[in-house]
């Protein structure tokens, strides 16, 4: 019914490569988040799912059906634009009717639908209004609207929330999963914001460069990165990442060596690599590596504390609120090494080791720029 | 003080518009005096006695009514294609890329900065060649020619106005490409639409010189060069029929303005789209 699979999809525009090499699976019912900086191919893959674009190469289906000359009226999906694209002329009851106008549906019926979809989403004192009558967030809802109303197989949602303020981004975000727990439909979502992507996705397309580099859960991304741009990319403040090198079971760099454990990183060949540490599996207490503090930032919370260890190198470490902790003291840090990350070289420098259960993941040779 | 001040300024912007209004209400005046009060020294401001027999002359006795019809019709005609032409062709460069869009753009805009004196003898010898020389027709395309760049350039403008987002929208949700340029981007560009046909109106309504020079019957001739060879002869102007045909031909445009002006500036701000 609503699984969506793109097969080898590549999109050039003219010299630019956009996409290359785009393989994604999902599943019915599957909410799954494209993940990715300005520039990285997450939009133009939307666009393409909803036919808006044509793929240059490969083959994209949706309900297994294969959908390349399929025109978007007939895909069997809705999609939530980033800025709404209501339309102006109409109130809010015909934007919400178009779909099921377009498809031939009885009048009444159609008054039926529309008063339900508006019944779900709290819009029905505001079915008479013209879009520029509404606040942002009733545009976003009536955006929703026009896409529930007509019950399609697929949900594509192009950043449907950046435009919101903050407070109500966290509401809509919360309303979105609810909303998708209730419908159990397939939704694709794009987004650059990583904390939508963890919260509301079961699976987080990260892509950069007009390349795929991981599909799996939001813990899998956060917990075993599969290179080093997704490492970089996820998490807030994002993970210390550190130039050095394996040699002798430590990694080096500074003039500093960090011992790796064996049961990981004893098949990691010796030579240049670069270490992935997130801020909370650095401890300030008593450990191997000496720092000053350079910065101490409190959010209330918790606070985030940038140490500057010989050499110049600077790591962020994660630190609990009310710990008095002062610019330019000296310390130590321990490090979690059961939860340290190693990566090849280069920006997007493949994942190193095995995972912390002891299960090979990737042995990748070591080589720069040659992620998946 | 304050009073003062707002009275200065209604006196002054009342003595501008009576400054620019003049003419047109001298011309009004006029067109209602009888023939020997028109040359009367001093001159009389407002008619002393109010006569229409200008303008029943005018309907009965002479082809001005022909003339009035065949303005109409050019106009008309003229305003339908340009908008058509100048709407769909906004569209293809806006929307759509293809090798040489900007040269295209450029090009047109081009034959708009031409003097429009130097192409009446091609188009003269393209109309004979068509076999419209002395025709309606003849006319309609000529203004097509001169007023469609311009008209092109305003669409375009007003079409880039046009969220893309929209076309997408309506297209996700079932539409034709067709019926999403109906039922979406038609109403959206509307404003441009109206400004685009008052303008090419208001250009065939008035425009002279190729009407003198491409048509030369009466049953063809529109109202500028009519009332001009039939009131204007080396002899004599007869003015007072002349101020009458004026009124007339005015009215019409007056009344377009009048009407379109308050829907001209609707739907300016309109904006389901946040940016």
């Amino acid at each position: 019914m609503g699984q969506v699979t793109l097969t080898d999809v590549r999109k050039v525009f003219g010299a630019f490569t956009a996409l290359e090499g785009l393989n994604i699976d999902i599943a019915e019912g599957e909410f799954v988040a494209l993940l990715g900086p300005s520039g990285c191919g997450k939009s133009t893959t939307l666009r393409m799912l909803a036919g808006l674009d044509f793929p240059t190469a490969g083959t994209i289906s949706i309900g297994g059906r294969v959908v390349n000359d399929v025109p978007p009226g007939k895909r069997d999906i809705a999609m939530v634009f980033q800025s709404y694209a209501l339309y102006p002329h109409m109130t809010v009851a015909e934007n919400i009717a178009y779909p099921l106008k377009k498809r031939g549906m009885p009048k009444a019926e159609r008054t039926a639908a529309v008063q339900k979809a508006a019944a779900t989403l709290q819009l029905e004192p505001l079915l008479d209004r013209k879009p520029r009558q509404l606040s942002g967030g009733q545009q976003q809802r009536v955006a929703l609207g026009r896409a529930l109303v007509r019950e399609p197989k697929v949900f594509l949602l192009d950043e449907p929330l950046s435009n919101l303020d903050a407070k109500l981004r966290s509401y809509m975000r919360a309303e979105l999963i609810e909303l998708h727990r209730r419908i159990g439909k397939t939704m694709v979502y794009v987004t650059h914001d990583q904390l939508e992507a963890m919260t509301m996705a079961d699976r987080i397309a990260v892509m950069h460069g007009g390349r795929l580099q991981q599909f799996d859960t939001p813990a899998a991304v956060y917990d075993r990165p599969a290179n080093r741009f997704v490492a970089g990319f996820i998490g807030t403040p994002s993970m210390n990442l550190v130039e050095g090198a394996v040699r002798d079971g430590t990694f080096v760099f500074a003039g500093q060596a960090l011992p790796l454990p064996k049961d990981r990183f004893g098949d990691v060949p010796e030579g240049p690599a670069v270490l992935g540490l997130r801020p909370e599996d650095i401890r300030l207490e008593q450990g191997p590596l000496q720092g000053t503090l350079r910065l101490v930032e409190n959010s209330g919370h918790e606070q985030i504390v940038t140490v500057e260890v010989p050499g110049g190198t600077r790591l962020l470490v994660r630190a609990e609120a009310g710990r008095p902790l002062s610019m330019g003291q000296s310390a130590t840090l321990a490090v979690e090494t059961a939860r340290l990350h190693l990566f090849a070289p280069g920006e997007t420098g493949a994942r190193l080791g095995r995972d912390p259960g002891g299960a090979v993941v990737e042995m990748a040779p070591r080589q720069s720029g040659g992620a998946s | 003080m304050k009073l003062l001040r707002t009275v200065a300024f209604n006196l002054f912007t009342w003595s501008l518009v009576l400054l620019i209004a003049f003419p047109l209400i001298w011309m009004v005046l006029t067109s209602l005096k009888p023939q020997t009060e028109l040359f009367r020294i001093p001159p009389t401001w407002l008619p002393q006695s109010v006569t229409f027999e200008h303008y029943w002359r005018l309907l009965t006795e002479t082809p001005f009514l022909i003339y009035f019809r065949n303005s109409v019709v050019l106009a008309t005609a003229t305003t339908l294609f340009v908008v058509t032409l100048g709407t769909v062709g906004a569209y293809s460069l806006v929307r759509f890329r293809y090798r040489g869009r900007e040269t295209l753009a450029l090009l047109v805009l081009f034959t708009y900065l031409l003097p429009s004196v130097v192409l009446i003898i091609p188009l003269y010898l393209a109309m004979v060649w068509l076999g419209l020389s002395n025709t309606l027709m003849s006319l309609v395309l000529a203004h097509t020619t001169f007023a469609l760049p311009y008209a092109l350039w305003l669409l375009r403008s007003f079409m880039e106005g046009v969220p893309e987002d929209l076309e997408s929208a309506a297209l996700v949700d079932g539409a034709t490409r067709m019926g999403a340029f109906k039922d979406i981007i038609l109403p959206q560009l509307l404003p441009g639409i109206i400004s685009t046909a008052l303008f090419t109106f208001i250009l065939s309504w008035n425009e002279y010189l190729y009407a003198l020079v491409l048509v030369n019957t009466d049953s063809v001739r529109p109202l500028t060069t009519g009332v001009m060879s039939m009131l204007i002869s080396a002899f004599n102007i007869e003015w007072s029929l002349l101020m009458a045909a004026s009124v007339m031909m005015s009215v019409p445009l007056i009344v377009v303005f009048a009407f379109l002006q308050s829907y001209l500036t609707r739907g300016f701000g309109a904006g389901g789209v946040k940016g």
